[in-house]
């Protein structure tokens, strides 16, 4: 039973452009073709003139009826740097990064919009740019945010365990460097929304591609300086969203629009602008020292992670905050002495920093599988061997990391053994021995990952509440309320699967509701579905079986514990004839209970509206600090083949081993796990958003951002062990990140050991065949 | 400049009247009422917005409506019989081809001009690989969507098709 799948093959999706509303009408925005400059004058009386033009809405227009995008996350108090900035969803002074709004045409319909926004004119006074890293963090660079002394956004230092002794019981030490291009998620479908003010009662609804709406609602009316109650954000169907569609900004101009123009007015971004304006991430360099024994035991860690941020990145998106689980990720699924990791994020004229799957939790496992296999080669042994020497045992759980994670269980051998054996590892070691010498380049990569997942971070926008209600209404049927939007990773299928299972239900009559603003939680980001949400859905559907079994005991008259719901029926243990359906049972509850037909007792205790809204919370968190509640793990091993003339790498086999606890439903954990596979393939391989030396980002299109087609897309093996988490309703973890992180790694792991005889470091994604036959060129040089 | 435009649409015999500037992706989406056919890229990078035009796969967003006077085109809703999901479609939603959904419409056209293409003969992944390349999937990986194309030849070949 899938009820969203079978609708949206029908071609009865409804998505954000399908939007249409009784005198709508279209907002463009216009965005500034510099990266940094000054505005010193904007005229919009020829795109005013052109007909059909109803408003256009400046950044002084914006600054007079709106507040500034509210802060997201804010830790000032902890004496580390943390920066804020005064933003407006548009900009008044001076734009920062090529692309960002300047203003916003209101027309009756798009195409008359697109044409205005060509005619609004904008002066600039170009400014001096801080385009990158190095140059933003020089002295005297050009500041991106003129009243902050630098451009240093944050910086975090953080000591986990004892980093000192760590290095003093060390054999050895060994750098690691290791850099990430800056990417984006790229669902297929962009960003889209419509707003509509009512006049009349002074409230606000939109409906969009929203991702979490609760958190949106609160966003956009700060902005507006409306009471949250006043402002309902609805989510319709989203063509896939990876955390790229958080955080609302644009949106914010969407409402005002529709408040100033009295009209609903729709925006769909083009795809372009969601590439140039919309959220990236990684752009991280880790420069760190691994202190380890001779025998291979793990010791500790020093390593600073640096951070291109783009723009500010704690109000239109709130990805400062994913530098500290790119500090605390790297001790992954190992013992460790201690760490000591710096996290340092600097802005520049840049698109700002969001949420893309993985969030930060991917750098440090991505760093430290490198680094791990660097350890390997030093030690001459294999990476399984420094990795079961290392890993948490399955009799140690749940095991208090040094960094405050509980990781809540899982059989890490078992996990590595399974995928060595699935791979054929000694069959392709041979393999490869046999092959050396003839121009034949195979590589095998292996890596191993937590997935940290189910968010919960004080002092900001995540903090880890959620609600979910569940209830029977009168025709027997039940409706699930969470604030688990669903994006595409099988939300509905699972908590209906989750509901049915708890109540003896068939599928058919469980009803997922589209989530709205109405119920409180921050949406499906961080992994946390299946943690957060479904344990809240599961904990509402256990306390309705309670009262569904105390009330049809009451009518049925016999004892609670007797009472059987099965299949959609509800029978006494011994008579099973004397079954009704929920239908039955519903409509005797809420109608035509028959004379005395409910306990007094029950009517008195309040127990007979079938209706349960509740909460749920991790049981870890509140005691340890940490922000995550369940480890899904995995491992990967992927062979590849490197052609040294075009430079281009081939897959020939990839598995992935995979711990998710409790399977809520197969298909779909399968399904999230194939996508990220093949979404951490095209980081490592293909994608990077590059910017020139004029800050204008060079690829805005899928022709020149290329993500992999199913043509680069490999065959996938899949196996699962499945530990139960002890901290989930369901004994299920959240999942969906593990593979983007594991692909990368493995791939980048594979390729550096294909090239091993030029003793290539490969750590600078993507490996494009441009710069593996750079590596290869100046390696070859060298070695002369 | 307005211009009426006649064709035939998911086997009906239709007149839109049309922007002689429009593609078709606008005219179908906005006239015709096709929101099956679904814009992303716009720049046929992306295999969105693909359907049908006279057999064969096109990227709506690159043909002008004018272009296609008199001639046959055909969109997702079309594939749906009586309300029935086509076989192709049950394919998709059984092996979970679809995630998100918004490339589901595009490949769904181009992996049916595929399967009927091929007759009796046994498609290859790497052919569909291969004819898929130019709808961008960004949730699935591919894999199911593979094995849903694979599932519905079957479904051909038994003869449940149409």
């Amino acid at each position: 039973m899938k009820k969203r799948e079978e609708r949206l093959i029908l071609g009865k999706g409804q998505y954000a452009d399908d939007l249409e509303f009784f005198n709508m009408a279209h907002l463009v925005f216009v965005g500034s073709p510099h990266a940094h400059a000054r505005i010193v004058s904007i005229n919009i009386e020829k795109a005013l003139a052109l007909p059909g033009v109803m408003r256009v809405i400046t950044g002084k227009e914006v600054a007079a009826h709106t507040r500034p995008l509210p802060v997201q996350a804010n830790f000032t108090s902890k004496g580390w740097t943390w920066r804020l900035a005064d933003v407006y969803a548009i900009p008044a002074d001076k734009v920062r990064w090529h692309g960002e709004p300047v203003a916003a045409v209101v027309a009756e319909d798009e195409e008359t919009a697109r044409k205005a926004a060509d005619l609004v004119e904008v002066a600039y006074e170009v400014l001096p740019l801080a385009g990158d890293l190095r140059t933003a963090l020089a002295p005297e660079a050009p500041k991106v945010y003129d009243d902050w002394e630098d451009n240093k956004q944050v910086h975090l230092v953080f000591d986990f365990g004892d980093p000192d002794k760590a290095f003093a019981m060390a054999d050895q030490v060994l750098q690691v460097f290791n850099r990430e291009d800056r990417v984006t998620g790229v669902p297929i479908e962009p960003r889209g929304c419509v707003g509509m003010y009512d006049t009349k009662n002074d409230t606000l609804e939109m409906w969009g591609s929203f991702q979490t709406p609760f958190l949106s609602r609160h966003n956009i009316a700060a902005t507006l300086g409306m009471p949250e109650a006043k402002v309902k954000i609805n989510a319709v169907d989203i063509g896939g969203a990876f955390g790229l569609k958080i955080h609302a900004w644009k949106e914010n101009v969407v409402a005002l629009a529709s408040k100033l123009t009295g009209r609903p007015v729709k925006w769909m971004e083009p795809h372009r602008d969601f590439m140039a304006t919309g959220p990236h991430q990684r752009d991280v360099f880790w420069d760190g020292k691994i202190a380890f024994k001779n025998d291979g035991t793990l010791l500790g860690l020093k390593a600073t992670v640096y951070h291109d941020l783009g723009v500010e990145s704690t109000n239109k998106g709130i990805a400062a905050l994913s530098i500290f689980p790119a500090c605390s990720s790297p001790t992954n699924m190992y013992k460790w002495v201690g760490m000591h990791v710096e996290g340092i994020g600097t802005v520049t004229n840049k698109s700002f920093y969001c949420a893309y799957r993985g969030y930060g939790k991917d750098k440090g496992i991505k760093f430290i599988e490198a680094a791990i296999n660097q350890v390997a080669k030093k030690l001459n042994t294999t990476p399984e061997a420094i990795r079961m020497k290392n890993f948490i045992q399955p009799d140690e759980f749940p095991y208090h990391q040094i960094n405050n994670y509980v990781l809540d269980s899982g059989d890490y051998p078992a996990l590595l053994n399974k995928a060595i054996e699935m791979a054929d590892l000694e069959g392709f070691r041979k393999r490869k021995k046999e092959l050396a010498g003839q121009g034949r380049y195979l590589g095998i990569g292996l890596v191993t990952a937590i997935e940290p997942a189910g968010v919960a971070v004080p002092n900001c926008q995540m903090g880890g509440i959620t609600e979910a209600r569940v209830l029977i209404t009168p025709d027997g049927s039940v409706e699930v309320h969470s604030d688990r939007t669903e994006i595409g990773q099988g939300a509905e299928i699972s908590h209906a699967t989750i509901v049915a299972d708890i109540l003896g239900m068939d599928m058919a009559h469980i009803h997922v509701k589209r989530v709205t603003s109405d119920f409180i939680g921050q949406g499906p980001l961080s992994s946390r579905g299946a943690v957060y949400p479904a344990s809240a859905v599961a904990k509402a559907a256990k306390l309705l079986r309670k009262k569904v079994v105390q009330c049809a005991g009451s009518l049925m008259k016999i004892p609670a514990d007797q009472v059987v719901l099965e299949k959609g029926y509800i029978y006494p243990t011994d008579a099973p004839e004397k079954k009704i359906s929920y239908a039955q049972f519903a409509d005797k509850m809420f109608f035509f209970p028959g004379p005395r037909g409910l306990d007094p007792e029950i009517l008195k205790a309040h127990d007979h509206l079938l209706d349960v809204t509740t909460t749920w919370y991790s049981p870890t968190t509140p005691e340890s600090g940490s922000s995550y509640t369940s480890f899904c793990v995995s491992a990967d091993i992927a062979v590849v083949k490197v052609d040294i003339d075009t430079g281009v790498t081939q897959i020939v086999k990839y598995v992935h081993v995979h711990d998710a606890g409790t399977i809520i439903n197969a298909q779909v954990v399968d399904g999230q796990i194939q996508g990220g596979i093949v979404q951490g393939i095209g980081e490592a391989l293909y994608e990077g958003l590059n910017y020139d030396e004029n800050g204008q980002l060079m690829n805005t299109s899928f022709s020149n951002y290329l993500i992999p087609t199913a043509v680069e897309a490999p065959d996938i093996e899949i196996a699962h062990l499945e530990t139960p988490s002890p901290f989930s309703e369901t004994g299920s973890k959240g999942m969906g990140e593990a593979p983007i992180i594991g692909a990368k790694a493995v791939i980048l792991d594979a390729i550096e050991d294909a090239l091993s005889d030029f003793g290539i470091r490969v750590n600078d994604a993507p490996a494009t065949p441009e710069k593996v036959r750079k590596w290869i060129r100046q390696a070859t040089k060298k070695n002369r | 400049m307005k211009m009426p435009l006649t064709f035939m649409l998911n086997n009906q015999q239709t007149t839109l009247e049309v922007d002689a500037r429009q593609t078709l992706l606008e005219v179908l989406r906005n006239q015709g009422g096709m929101t099956s056919v679904h814009r992303s890229c716009e720049e046929g990078e992306c295999g969105a917005c693909t359907v049908l035009l006279n057999e064969e796969p096109v990227n709506a967003c690159l043909v002008l409506a004018a272009s296609v006077q008199g001639a046959t085109v055909m969109t997702s809703e079309g594939l749906v019989k009586n309300g029935k999901p086509h076989p192709l479609m049950k394919a998709f939603t059984d092996e979970l081809g679809i995630q998100c959904g918004f490339c589901t419409p595009g490949m769904l056209m181009n992996a049916y001009a595929l399967i009927n293409r091929a007759g009796d003969n046994l498609l290859t992944d790497q052919v569909i690989r291969k004819t898929l390349e130019g709808n961008l999937c960004r949730c699935t990986g591919y894999v199911n969507i593979i094995k849903s194309v694979h599932t519905a030849q079957k479904a051909k070949l038994a003869g449940e098709w149409w």
